[in-house]
């Protein structure tokens, strides 16, 4: 019963996104399979989650399960009509060489071996304390978080300011098990995964034109050690990857708008980058980037009208759990200080350490094997270019970095030092799989733009 | 052209073959550790409960402990301070000890006496010790595990 349940949970999570993307990319009339099956995924789990915080202050228990499955089916439905009504039609795009065949069982079977993995650990640290304990809460109390758990000073350890985007997916499949099954809810994790090698291979597919370079991209993907073998990757139940592969998405649809000017990408971004906001508290830092690299770009291209929409949902979900959080009177994160100039100027000092422990992480092959060597070639690349797209794509990859490891000049904690070697090497994941995009794209980066180089 | 063409096929190889030489290994051994499974459902409770204090099945057994201190009081747990064992063990019954409110107090040494007497016990149902010894004039002490205590607050209870 308990998978059955499990698997009931993630069908009506699927179908909900699936809806979605389907109505999306109805007007299209050819629709991508694999790429609308890892958008469900995303599209999905944001969808759910964010359903069941809402409809929570209604209602709970069963009646707020049925409420979210009816919406979920209304939204097939919906999906299932937009493509009945503009005659779109699935395909499955198919491998054309040897090569891609091999690329492609590759890249499934890490799928497969990693599904595996997941199940093979606990929860980490954070994992446990900051996330799955939001979920099981939750469930205890019918679905919803009460008011005390945000005010009560003894759990803020669990920090009750993050936004509920994954503990609210993970209470959707608790809900559906009728128990919070710490076993079976960590399927969440790998999935992001099986949504990510796929569209991290699309999308360097369809900026390069090469779908080949695309596939080796994501076949590489898992040989990053941060993924499977160190914290914060998927088998500890860390938000990080599915902030990672939100970003990527986001980022690829953005990059996808600019050069095709089709609509339906920069729908696809306003989707994923509000997301963005509502998996982590850091995500604010990865919309305001992507934010401005698109505002540069719609500038370019005089749509900043268009762009600014896209902008608004993320706008929107950021205020809203901000006055939720006043209103229920959250108990204050405290372990970064409330930035401001004489903080700066007293702790500007900590610059050079800052500096040396993030090349340290950068050059740590324990978690990044050689990536961010690879990374920083193609960022020469890009840069080589001249293109605004490629240089706002290296902009998406290096600020947010960046201003991560700034942000320790605000930490409270005795050792700042401590606080950033103990979380940075979780940050730099965030924008892990939009580093491969940029590889993707240099590797691919055609003749005369090579020579220029 | 064609020898520029030429270094950027080696190039990308190369770094691609020391990526591959250098994660293969770890990823590998990451892959091959542990079993799966069991699929119990407080499989992460249990087994951090069970590696930091000795307890079987902590996640049952320690909301039953803390039930027995009545509805009311809230729960005080006393850590060490910067000792990442004795704090995640106070996380962990913060966690498990829901929908009771807890306070937890980092102490700095491996003792507590001041600290116990700004307790007000009319609104404390228990106390914890985690990794911390209690006062040795303190009676009712229950060790609940290896490094853990629990000494109950007869004047919260019902």
């Amino acid at each position: 019963m308990i998978v059955l349940g499990l698997l009931a949970a993630l069908f009506t999570i699927m179908l909900a996104g699936l809806g979605v993307a389907t109505s999306i990319f109805a007007r299209g009339r050819r629709i991508n399979l694999v790429e609308c099956v890892c958008l469900s995924w995303l599209l999905g789990c944001g969808i759910v989650s964010l359903l069941l915080w809402t409809c929570g202050a209604f209602c709970s228990g069963f009646l707020l399960q049925t409420v979210v499955t009816a919406a979920c089916l209304v939204l097939a439905v919906a999906g299932w009509r937009a493509k009945r009504h503009a005659g779109a039609k699935f395909y499955v795009p198919k491998p054309a060489t040897v090569t891609e065949w091999v690329l492609t069982v590759t890249v499934a079977l890490e799928i497969a071996i990693l599904i595996l993995v997941a199940f093979k650990h606990t929860l980490g640290w954070d994992g446990l304390l900051n996330w799955e304990i939001k979920a099981r809460y939750a469930f205890l109390g019918g679905g919803t978080i009460p008011a005390s758990y945000y005010s009560n000073p003894g759990r803020a350890f669990s920090h009750p300011e993050y936004p509920l985007g994954i503990p609210f997916t993970e209470l959707w499949l608790y809900l559906w098990m009728s128990e919070p099954n710490q076993f079976w809810v960590k399927i969440i994790f790998p999935l992001f995964y099986a949504a990510c090698a796929p569209l991290l291979a699309l999308l360097v597919a369809r900026l390069s034109g090469n779908r080949w370079v695309g596939l080796l991209s994501a076949a590489l993907l898992p040989f990053i050690p941060s993924i499977s073998a160190s914290l914060g990757g998927i088998v500890v139940g860390y938000v990080d990857v599915p902030l990672s592969v939100f970003y990527l998405a986001a980022l690829g649809y953005l990059l996808l708008w600019f050069r095709t000017s089709d609509a339906r990408f920069l729908i696809v971004f306003a989707a994923c980058s509000a997301s963005l906001t509502w998996i982590k508290s850091e995500g604010i830092i990865l919309w305001v980037v992507i934010a401005l690299v698109g505002l540069v770009l719609s500038f370019a291209k005089r749509r900043l009208l268009q762009f600014l929409m896209s902008v608004t949902p993320g706008l929107i979900v950021i205020l809203i759990w901000r006055i939720y959080l006043r209103a229920v009177h959250a108990w204050p994160p405290s372990e970064f200080g409330h930035p401001s100039f004489s903080v700066l100027r007293k702790n500007i000092g900590r610059l050079p350490d800052i500096t040396k422990i993030l090349f340290t992480e950068l050059s740590s092959m324990a978690h990044w094997s050689i990536f961010w060597l690879i990374a920083a070639v193609a960022v020469v690349y890009l840069c080589a270019s001249r293109r605004l797209d490629r240089i706002a794509l290296v902009c998406a990859v290096v600020i947010p970095a960046v201003l991560y490891s700034l942000i320790y000049v605000f930490s409270t904690w005795p050792s700042y030092s401590a606080h950033m070697t103990s979380s940075v090497p979780r940050l730099l994941l965030h924008v892990m799989p939009a580093g491969w995009l940029a590889i993707g794209l240099a590797l691919s980066q055609t003749k005369r733009e090579t020579e220029t180089l | 052209m064609r020898r520029r063409l030429l270094l950027h096929f080696v190039l990308w190889s190369a770094l691609f073959a020391v990526f591959v030489w250098i994660s293969g290994p770890i990823v590998g051994l990451a892959v091959m550790e542990n079993r799966f499974g069991p699929t119990e459902t407080n499989r992460s409770i249990d087994a951090y409960l069970g590696a930091l204090t000795g307890i079987e099945r902590g996640s049952e057994k320690l909301p039953e402990t803390f039930q027995r201190l009545g509805k009311n009081g809230s729960l005080v747990i006393f850590v060490r301070d910067e000792n990442a064992q004795s704090e995640f063990l106070g996380m962990m019954i913060g966690y498990v000890s829901w929908p009771r409110e807890v306070q937890v107090i980092q102490v700095p040494g491996p003792t507590v006496e001041k600290e116990l007497a700004d307790i007000k016990p009319e609104s404390v149902a228990g106390v914890v010790f985690c990794l911390v010894e209690p006062p040795t004039w303190l009676q009712n002490s229950i060790r609940l595990g290896s490094g853990i205590v629990l000494v109950p607050v007869t004047q919260a209870s019902p």
